[in-house]
């Protein structure tokens, strides 16, 4: 009696065609894929290792892009003003960028799909106390959230302490801003799907309430919340770089993209343009490309989104 | 009769990214003056598209492929955007399904009536007024000097619905098209606007495309029916010939397939299986795989429309000029 | 009303389901109203035979679908009882208490797109209810079971690992009705099931329907607005208006000789193809909000036999001939049969 339409394969799916079709999306998948890579393998990748400031030769240091280095290093991005190899230093920050990037996102998202299931889901006194506290997180700007959770951190631990917690800490404090986007997004399409007969059929045929919110609500609100975690992880990016150059970020042994060109901008006149420009484009380029994914998807998924 | 509407061998298409799909596939008819033309058929029939198309109100990317529709004569499918505004209001009215929709909430009854009616008529405001005031009474609307300052919200579905109708007939149009105007109120109300298009049509003397696929509806407003299916016309008759005595086996299943209230408790006829997909029509007749007499020509050969009785019907059997047994409905 | 003799499925007593509409604070001060109720069930009692249908009928604001979630359990009534399988499931609390009728009372709804959850596929969907109730526990035994239940309903065992998008909307009416008979339930409340549907397809859905009663001995709560399908499938019927019942009674009865006032004149106004054109009465005015029913017998404003008594007093459901009606003018005998001179045929 039914139609034998077999199975669709992924391939044949409207999102495929339209990423085929869509060069900005392929290039921007693939240079974010390359960074990906990059930084994941960072203590591969790396010419020089440059955590361990035993390596670093002073001697080496504010050497121009292609130079050689004393001992006969080829340094192809050139050095900073300890004597760091720019070229593995950016790939050990693009690391930490990812790292903190991918990081805070996972937390915000786990935090605002959580608060958002539950205050969709219950509404009431939950959903008004949730998104009272979204309301005030939301009026105070990303950094200056970091910012005060870092200097409230500093004045409790001792400095050691302060060190060894700092990228944890870092990662909380960028989250803390971010989780009210997730909560918001997912807490509507909660309200919205929780009217649909077959969250009612599944009530009526005694499914536990849990169970309804996991397994049925859920899967159906991780569609927008993709989408915004990837516009996100751009975001997050920016502020760890952002936090690290104002100093308030990563400590300064451990090498990040923003420190990199915080460290550079003192010697921007003396013209060793390197140490603050290679890892600003950098930057850009991570950025840029990872925000381009999520426009894309974005677009791609949203006629998706609505049911016929 | 003079024949105020013609369809000629129109052709809708949608392009997508999968291909183009035939929405409409040479459809051609008449309206005439005053006459009210039932259109029914089942979802993606094309029937909306039609009388869409007819507005000049396609939603892109569907679009006008091929084919000639024109109004006393004069070609209206090609005509520009600005030619085809005026026209729109003054020449054809329409009436949509869903009343809370079809009317801008911002805008209270009577601006919605004296904007229609200052955009076509030459008239002062206050004539404009007077005319929509008119309007407001003649379809039934209590206190219609207070409600022409009600907003739509303010009003229930069955009075928005009749707001729809007096917008629709405000200017005097030739032409109405009425998409599914009754099939988002409640069986009380449907019987009121019902009874309201037909008299509006007998006293302003204007023609009707009522398209819709509740067959009651029709049964009780329509002269002629014409019947769609997967974008073709299969039958266009007189009510009480398509009715009782239709000839196209589509047309017999469906009349026998409708429950009444006067036939109970009979198993109610069904057809196998569905209307085909655009991207799946099938060669020659498109209801050849679920008809039940279909022979091996109706495989290959699409029917055109041919006399078979009162109606027009496009199949290979029924026409008069087939030589096998006429199929007739068992009423 | 009772289906004599009969085993009774479900029996409802004195239903009746109340919503607060919350009045802002500003207006409440301002217009000194206290806050607004809405009467969506008044006093509702009826009872279903096993092996029988029986449909409730209205139009939109009558309170059938309120009834049919009450019943299905996912609206709390505000007072009075369902009495199913010997137990009041209105007093039921907790999960693990309702869980073995859920088991015996399933739903069918009205909007084929929104009944199935798009992330599912079809035999994850079907088999809901089994691994709900823990019907069944090996994998295998649970495919076979849903592969019979598509079988079972029209559709094909490669349809399982399809997902919803793929089907068409009769199709997913099928599945709906396949997850609905997974638990093998004894009593299905189906609300508006091929309301959303093409008529030939409306006409493939109610035959299943009916096919499925005869061989598995289902019971029918069903909610429709459309008379002709209601005369198609139902044993009894009940029709309503703002929240109560006016008229109930087989089905002959209801529609060949329908008593009360709105009964009469809705079937009059059904348009019908087997009705000459021109023979529908159209009904004066509209059903008035439920949040502020009329006094006495809400019908009376648009009633041709309403008196004084009709204005003040609230009629009671009793016996007049095969039917049950609430109705003054009836019980004082005042209405005609057949009252085309009280008919209005102005539009007001």
């Amino acid at each position: 009696m039914s139609e034998e339409v077999a199975a669709p394969r992924w391939r044949d799916s409207d999102l495929v065609h339209d990423f085929v079709h869509s060069p900005v999306a392929i290039v921007s998948v693939a240079v974010t894929l390359i960074l990906l890579v990059v930084g994941a393998g960072a203590s591969f990748v790396a010419p020089y290792d440059v955590i361990n400031p035993a390596v670093a030769n002073v001697i080496d240091a504010r050497l121009p892009p292609g130079a050689e280095g004393l001992a006969g290093q080829h340094y192809w991005l050139g050095t900073d003003p300890q004597g760091r190899d720019m070229l593995s230093a950016i790939i050990f920050g693009l690391r930490m960028s990812l790292l903190v990037g991918l990081s805070s996102v996972a937390l915000a998202a786990v935090v605002g799909i959580a608060l958002g299931l539950v205050s969709g889901y219950f509404g009431g006194l939950a959903d008004a106390v949730i998104m009272r506290i979204a309301d005030v997180q939301l009026s105070f700007p990303a950094i200056l959230i970091a910012l005060m959770i870092d200097g409230i951190t500093r004045t409790l631990m001792n400095r050691d302490l302060h060190e060894r917690l700092a990228i944890p800490v870092l990662i909380f404090a960028i989250s803390a801003s971010f989780w009210v986007q997730y909560a918001r997004v997912v807490r509507g399409i909660v309200l919205v799907e929780r009217g649909k007969e077959y969250v009612l059929a599944a009530k009526v045929t005694g499914v536990a309430t849990p169970r309804i919110i996991a397994s049925h609500l859920l899967p159906n609100a991780l569609g927008p919340v993709l989408v915004i975690a990837t516009i996100n992880l751009a975001l997050a990016i920016l502020t760890e770089s952002t936090l690290s150059f104002l100093g308030v970020g990563v400590p300064p042994t451990q090498p990040s993209l923003g420190s990199l060109i915080r460290i550079g901008n003192e010697f921007l006149f003396s013209g060793n343009w390197w140490i603050s420009m290679i890892p600003a484009a950098v930057l850009v380029l991570l950025s840029l490309a990872v925000n381009l994914v999520g426009d894309w998807l974005r677009d791609a998924l949203n006629p998706k989104l609505s049911t016929a | 009769m003079t024949s105020l509407l013609s369809v000629e061998h129109l052709r809708v298409e949608i392009p997508t990214r999968r291909g183009t799909l035939l929405a409409v596939d040479d459809l051609s008819f008449d309206v005439a003056e005053g006459e009210v033309l039932g259109m029914v058929g089942e979802t993606g029939a094309g029937k909306s598209l039609t009388g869409n198309a007819i507005i000049g109100l396609l939603d892109p990317p569907a679009r006008i492929a091929a084919g000639r529709i024109g109004l006393r004569g004069r070609r209206i499918d090609d005509l520009p955007a600005e030619a085809m505004r005026h026209l729109r209001g003054k020449e054809i009215g329409a009436v949509f399904q869903d009343p809370l929709t079809s009317l801008n909430p911002l805008l209270t009854v009577g601006r919605h009536l004296t904007q229609t009616i200052l955009t076509h008529l030459d008239m002062s405001p206050s004539q404009a007024r007077a005319r929509a005031l008119k309007m407001l009474t003649e379809v039934g609307i209590p206190a219609a000097r207070e409600r022409l300052d009600s907003y739509p919200h303010q009003l229930s579905g069955g009075m928005r619905q009749r707001v729809v109708l007096a917008l629709a007939f405000a200017c005097d149009p030739t032409l109405v098209v009425a998409d599914e105007p009754t099939t988002a109120l409640d069986v009380s109300v449907q019987a009121q606007v019902i009874e309201l298009l037909k008299r509006m049509c007998r006293e302003h003397g204007t023609a009707v495309l009522l398209i819709t696929h509740d067959m009651g509806v029709i049964a009780d407003t329509a002269d002629r029916i014409a019947v769609m299916y997967a974008g073709r016309l299969v039958e266009i008759g007189p009510t009480r010939s398509v009715l009782n005595a239709a000839s196209h086996p589509y047309t017999q299943g469906l009349m026998a397939s409708i429950p009444s209230m006067r036939r109970r408790g009979v198993a109610l006829a069904q057809i196998e299986g569905s209307m085909p997909r655009l991207d799946a029509m099938p060669a020659g007749c498109a209801f050849h795989p679920r008809c039940p007499v279909k022979v091996e020509r109706c495989t290959r050969e699409r029917p055109d429309l041919a006399p078979a009785g009162a109606s027009d019907v496009a199949c290979w059997l029924s026409s008069t000029t087939a030589t096998e047994d006429q199929v007739r409905h068992g009423g | 009303m009772a289906a004599e003799g009969h085993d009774v499925v479900l029996r409802v007593e004195r239903l009746t389901k109340r919503y607060a509409l919350d009045v802002p604070l500003l207006a409440r001060i301002v217009s000194r109203e206290r806050h607004r109720v809405v009467h969506a069930v008044e006093d509702v009692s009826f009872e279903i035979a096993r092996g029988t249908t029986f449909a409730l009928i209205g139009e939109s604001g009558c309170g059938k679908s309120t009834i049919a979630r009450c019943i299905a359990g996912i609206l709390p009534p505000t007072s009075g009882s369902i009495h199913f399988m010997g137990a009041d499931v209105a007093r039921l609390r907790g999960r693990s208490a309702a869980l073995p009728y859920r088991r015996n009372l399933q739903m069918i709804f009205q909007d084929p797109y929104a009944s199935l959850n798009p992330r599912w596929s079809v035999a994850r969907i079907i088999a809901e209810p089994i691994v709900t109730h823990r019907l069944l526990t090996s994998n295998a035994a649970i495919e076979s079971r849903v592969i019979d239940l598509l079988r079972l309903v029209g559709l094909s065992a490669t349809d399982r690992r399809k997902y919803p998008h793929q089907f068409s909307g009769g199709q997913r009416q099928r599945i709906s009705i396949a997850r609905a008979l997974a638990s093998e339930p004894a009593f299905l409340v189906c609300d508006e099931p091929t309301s959303a549907l093409d008529v030939s397809v409306q006409a493939q859905i109610l035959n299943l329907m009916r096919r499925l009663q005869r061989s598995l001995g289902l019971t029918y709560l069903l909610i429709s607005h459309n008379f002709a399908v209601v005369a198609h499938m139902a044993d009894r019927i009940g029709v309503m208006y703002l929240g109560r019942i006016v008229e109930s009674g087989d089905t002959a009865s209801v529609l060949d000789a329908p008593q009360h006032p709105y009964t009469r004149m809705l079937v009059a106004a059904v348009p019908d193809i087997d009705k000459p054109a021109g023979a529908r009465q159209p009904l004066k005015g509209e059903v008035p909000s439920p949040l502020a029913p009329p006094p006495g017998c809400a019908f009376h404003p648009r009633c041709a036999f309403a008196n004084e008594r009709c204005r003040r007093e609230l009629p009671a459901l009793v016996r007049s001939g095969d039917a049950y009606v609430a109705c003054h003018a009836i019980q004082e005998r005042r209405a005609e049969r057949r009252p085309e001179a009280g008919v209005d045929r102005s539009l007001v």
